[in-house]
């Protein structure tokens, strides 16, 4: 069992879902809340990870972040290593990744709220924000929940990004879904099986409790 | 001027519909305005607008001198800069807090103790002490109407809007806490707007009506003038006036007018203004019955109508009437009068009008 | 907050802390996956006389890797089954020329499990004709060295045409020994290094590729220029090259090469 790649894949994983916490926030208020007439181009931008096959993302992420990239200039002469092949250069791409699975459960969570709840905070003097803040995330709960648990269990399974941008080095962006791959190329069956029997583990726990939790909302088959 | 509020504003809607409001609510001290109208006559629209909660598409509001929006100036301050308490036909009270939570939320601006010390207060005022620690879904219709009522009057508003506040309640229930309300409201000395669609309750809490139709204000002023006075036969309809039939003016003298309605003829107080044509609006509760052959032995009444009963429709304590008498004539008379009398469908009768109830709108 | 909050919380925040933790020195080799077996050897032998390096090694395709160093993939030693990868390297100005050096020469050879009907070693080349060959697997010949190799000796044998439509491409020779061994693919044209790998020798046969038949393999190294750590490759460099590292390349079946 490849402890290292276990840890660096729950770090990833809670790492990336709380910056998509902070990140998703204020875009699926936007997207619950808006009424610019444009707003369907940037939902289509916010699921196209849903679709896009892994490698693509990967390969567009490796020549944006790579040190021949400006942006990847810019790192390298900061932190003195490339963006890609580094856990930060994971971070960002898995973000990016699991962007729709943390924005569509809280954005589909923040319109469920009733107008009129919204419209009495305003009328008692609160401003949209605190109304946000007192009203719309308590009662979105159930969304945020799903949010939190669908990007942390995906970024756990994440293959293909990790793979094109990560470059498989170990302690570092070895994964434990690449180690899995490592190990049954070396032929390595058992750790390879036990591993993968960890994970299967993890998810099924972890799905059943969020299951479990929101068996008190209504509505049975909403993502997850 | 200052004591006023000044609505005077046009809210467009995508699909062509307009809605016009062009009236005043006094700000100074105790006072019930009501906005009629019937269902899709743009009621909720208007209090929304008063709120804040809808935009000015053209003209503006003013209260007590300070401009709460002006379209061509750009203003919009949103309901948090109003003062002014909110209740909706849905209550909205919040789900996750506790009646004593709802009824402090609004009260963040306070040190802890005086936040306590107010609902406290209000947990008295509005009789809900004892149900603090409850759920809104463990309440009663009337209990949750009471707390989203305190809610709104926690922050001392300085005006108080209610969109229907009795419609989700049973008739008892509606009965006893418009009496209620009305005096809570007197009490605290606090202007209201309070939708409604219900002329009965329209009379019981108004001290002022704005009549709406059809997305525009018709009428606005006193309550009694206009249920009186209706300026168009609109507004009559509206306000329940039952008939409403045109006339040819046949002639005008020392205030009486005299009106042709189909073969009859009819007296009525000069309204002056008067042209060829006029509308006749007859309250149904200021026509009399009486069975025909009954000889008249003199009376203040200058109409005395002859026709027939066409129909005969029970309304629980009263009996609505519906006569020909060459003009259909709506009346309206109690059910043990109707009884004495033993008045059935087809029985020839005599329709008795007072003049002065007799309401002529000129109309050529 | 619960007592399981706590543990989650402290598993979270405590394996973040620890990754702050300043390492061992790191040496992050890129092998060729042909060295899979030999290299785990060579890096337990290497400790013994280097306790305060921490070797960190990444199997893959030689092309892959020689695309991803283009990148600066911050490896710093790269072993490739291929020597015209690291050659281009240098010529691109991106390694050290003088680092260069070839540790062996890679052979061809065909594998089948122990259980299959198919007689490797009496057809020898035509055992890939056999009906029961019905998957063929052969690593990928666009960017893996043996299977260029490999595609090349299919070409010259004039066996191509025949067992192309029966291929099934690994993306480097690991995987592709693993299609085999697995029983995924029936037979497959593989590395000798990894064909004298215990695992392998307990569940398969095999038989030599001609050596004529493919162009040599050359298999070398070079440092990177902008490895972090050029103390630590030259030493693990020398260590390969020497007596010691060169007997157990042997025993993987690599014969020492050039210089």
């Amino acid at each position: 069992m490849d402890w290292q790649a276990v840890r660096l894949s729950v770090q990833l994983a809670s790492l990336t879902t709380l910056v998509l916490l902070g990140l998703a926030l204020p875009l699926a208020y936007w997207l619950a809340f808006t009424q610019r007439r444009w707003k369907f181009l940037v939902e289509a931008v916010v699921a196209m990870p849903l679709v896009l096959p892994p490698t693509v993302l990967g390969f567009y992420l490796l020549m944006a972040l790579g040190p021949r990239s400006p942006l990847g200039w810019l790192w390298e002469r900061a932190f003195g290593h490339t963006l890609p092949f580094s856990f930060e250069g994971l971070l960002l791409a898995s973000v990016l990744y699991s962007l729709p699975f943390m924005v569509q459960p809280l954005a589909s969570a923040f319109a469920g709220v009733e107008r009129g709840l919204i419209e009495a905070s305003w009328c008692l003097g609160e401003s949209r924000f605190r109304t946000f803040v007192r009203v719309i995330v308590p009662l979105s709960w159930g969304g945020i929940l799903t949010g939190l648990v669908l990007s942390f269990a995906h970024t756990l399974g994440e293959f293909g990004v990790v793979l094109m941008v990560g470059g498989n080095l170990p302690g570092r962006t070895r994964t434990v879904s690449i180690a899995i791959y490592d190990q049954v190329q070396a032929m390595d069956y058992g750790p390879a099986a036990r591993t993968a029997a960890l994970l299967l583990g993890v998810s099924f726990l972890v799905l059943t409790l969020t299951y479990a939790l929101r068996r008190s909302q209504r509505k049975p088959w909403t993502l997850i | 001027m200052d004591a006023h509020l000044i609505c005077d504003a046009e809210r467009r809607y995508p699909g062509g519909a307009t809605i016009e409001a062009r009236f005043e609510v006094p700000l100074d001290g105790f006072s019930v305005t009501v906005l009629f109208g019937p269902s899709g006559s743009g009621k909720t629209t208007v209090l929304r607008l008063l709120a804040g909660l809808e935009r000015v598409d053209q003209g503006r509001i003013r209260a007590g001198g300070e401009a709460w929006s002006d379209a061509a100036q750009n203003i919009h301050l949103g309901p948090q800069a109003r003062n002014l308490g909110f209740l909706s036909q849905d209550y909205d009270l919040f789900p996750h807090l506790s009646v004593y939570a709802n009824l402090g939320y609004g009260l963040g601006d306070l040190e802890a103790s005086a936040r306590q010390a107010r609902t406290e207060e209000l947990l008295e005022l509005l009789d809900l002490r004892g149900l603090g620690e409850r759920r809104p879904a463990e309440l009663s219709g009337g209990q949750r109407q009471r707390v989203a009522l305190g809610r709104a009057l926690a922050r001392r508003p300085r005006l108080l809007l209610l969109d229907e506040p009795f419609t989700a309640l049973d008739r008892p229930a509606q009965l006893r806490l418009r009496r209620e309300l009305r005096e809570l409201l007197r009490g605290l000395a606090l202007p209201t707007v309070l939708v409604t669609h219900d002329r009965d309750e329209a009379l019981h809490l108004g001290d002022r009506i704005v009549v709406l139709d059809q997305g525009r204000v018709c009428q606005s002023g006193d309550i009694q003038r206009a249920f009186d006075r209706p300026t168009d036969p609109a507004v009559a309809r509206i306000l329940g006036v039952e008939t409403v039939v045109r006339g040819r003016v046949e002639g005008v003298a020392e205030g009486l007018a005299t009106v042709a309605v189909g073969p009859a003829r009819i007296f009525a107080a000069d309204p002056g203004g008067l042209g060829q044509q006029a509308f006749v609006c007859i309250r149904g509760e200021d026509v009399a019955v009486e069975r025909q052959g009954v000889a008249p032995s003199g009376s203040t009444a200058r109409n005395r109508l002859p026709g027939t009963i066409t129909t005969l429709h029970a309304e629980g304590a009263l009996v609505r009437l519906s006569l020909d008498c060459g003009f259909p004539l709506e009346c309206l008379v109690t059910r043990q009068a109707c009884q004495d009398l033993g008045l059935v469908e087809g029985d020839a009768v005599t329709a008795i009008l007072k003049a002065a109830a007799v309401h002529l709108i000129p109309h050529d | 907050m619960t007592r399981l909050a706590q543990l989650l919380l402290s598993l979270f925040l405590g394996l973040n802390l620890s990754l702050g933790a300043a390492p061992p020195r790191r040496l992050a080799i890129a092998a060729a996956a042909d060295l899979q077996f030999a290299l785990v050897d060579l890096k337990a032998a290497f400790a013994k006389t280097h306790p305060e390096t921490e070797l960190a090694l990444t199997f893959g395709s030689s092309g892959n890797f020689y695309t991803q160093l283009t990148q600066k993939a911050p490896f710093d030693l790269f072993l490739s089954a291929d020597l015209s990868y690291p050659k281009k390297l240098v010529e691109a100005g991106l390694a050290d020329g003088a680092s260069l050096a070839t540790y062996s020469r890679g052979h061809l050879v065909l594998w089948v499990p122990k259980t299959s009907p198919i007689p490797v070693e009496t057809l020898g080349m035509k055992a890939l004709l056999h009906p029961a060959a019905r998957k063929v697997a052969m690593a990928n010949p666009r960017y893996a060295p043996y299977g260029k190799a490999a595609e090349a000796a299919l070409l010259k044998l004039g066996l191509l045409e025949a067992v192309q439509p029966h291929l099934v491409l690994g993306d480097n020779i690991a995987q592709t020994a693993q299609f085999v061994q697995s029983g995924a693919a029936d037979i497959g044209i593989l590395a000798l290094s990894l064909a004298m790998a215990p695992v392998m020798q307990a569940s398969g046969r095999y038989v030599e590729v001609p050596l004529d038949a493919y162009p040599p393999l050359e298999q070398g190294g070079v440092i990177p220029n902008h490895s972090q750590n050029r103390a630590d490759a030259l030493a693990f460099r020398a260590f390969l090259l020497s007596p010691e590292g060169l007997a157990i390349l042997r025993r993987y079946g690599f014969q020492a090469g050039g210089a």
